[in-house]
């Protein structure tokens, strides 16, 4: 059973994203939309990646991180929403954190 | 109660105009526009306002942002006409852009960047204070 995460708030100001990695499971997918995309220099954002053994898939909506000046890193794939319903039929559910 | 007690119960002279802080990111909200609206009307009207930017609130001053590719009109351009409606006091807290991992890289010019200490003592020396 694999999960879609679409997160879409900033760790900075909620514990969402925080609640997100408890239940993160292998398989799973995490998309970072809108305030989200500010997660990516966040300390918790750290924790992921050391936890990506490969079967954890991080992505970002490309538009959304350059509207903010967010640089991004190799890591992390780069999507538009046409690949976001994509992705919602390649998982079994989808959990929007906002 | 004598005179002397009224004075110092008085609202201290050193405290006066307006502070507005902004704790919002830029596009998920209409809290940015609208701090911003408030900053101008009270510049039209000769009111000393100063701006205070805190916690996600300093997202409204990185450099190169786009609001149209999220489809937003892009208000934070309009921040480079706070010189004409004399705001001349920006302050950011310095904290906040360390915590996020950026640089005191601002779209707007004469930015101060405060540590938190002075970044408080600063916002005490304002009548009102609104936050956004």
């Amino acid at each position: 059973m694999s999960t879609l995460h679409l997160v879409r708030q900033s760790a900075f100001t909620t514990n969402d994203f925080t609640q997100c990695l408890s239940v993160l499971d292998h398989q799973d997918t995490v998309v970072l939309m809108d305030d989200g995309c500010y997660n990516l220099k966040h300390p918790l954002m750290d924790s992921l990646l050391k936890r990506v053994d490969g079967t954890i898939n991080i992505n970002i909506i490309s538009s959304h991180a350059q509207a903010r000046a967010i640089k991004t890193m190799a890591k992390i794939s780069h999507i538009d929403m046409a690949d976001v319903v994509a992705l919602t039929f390649n998982h079994n559910k989808v959990i929007t954190w906002q | 109660m004598t005179t002397i007690e009224q004075q110092t119960l008085a609202i201290s002279p050193k405290e006066f105009g307006l502070a507005i802080i902004n704790s919002k990111a830029p596009f998920s909200s209409n809290h940015g526009k609208d701090a911003l609206d408030v900053a101008l009307i009270f510049g039209s009207f000769e009111q000393k306002v100063s701006l205070f930017f805190q916690g996600d609130g300093v997202y409204q001053l990185i450099a190169n942002q786009d609001g149209r590719l999220v489809l937003i009109k892009d208000y934070l351009k309009t921040f480079s006409a706070f010189e004409f409606y004399d705001i001349e006091d920006i302050y950011v807290c310095q904290q906040s852009l360390v915590n996020r991992q950026l640089n005191e890289t601002f779209h707007i010019n004469d930015v101060q960047v405060l540590t938190s200490i002075e970044f408080g003592k600063a916002l005490n020396r304002h009548q009102h204070v609104l936050r956004f």
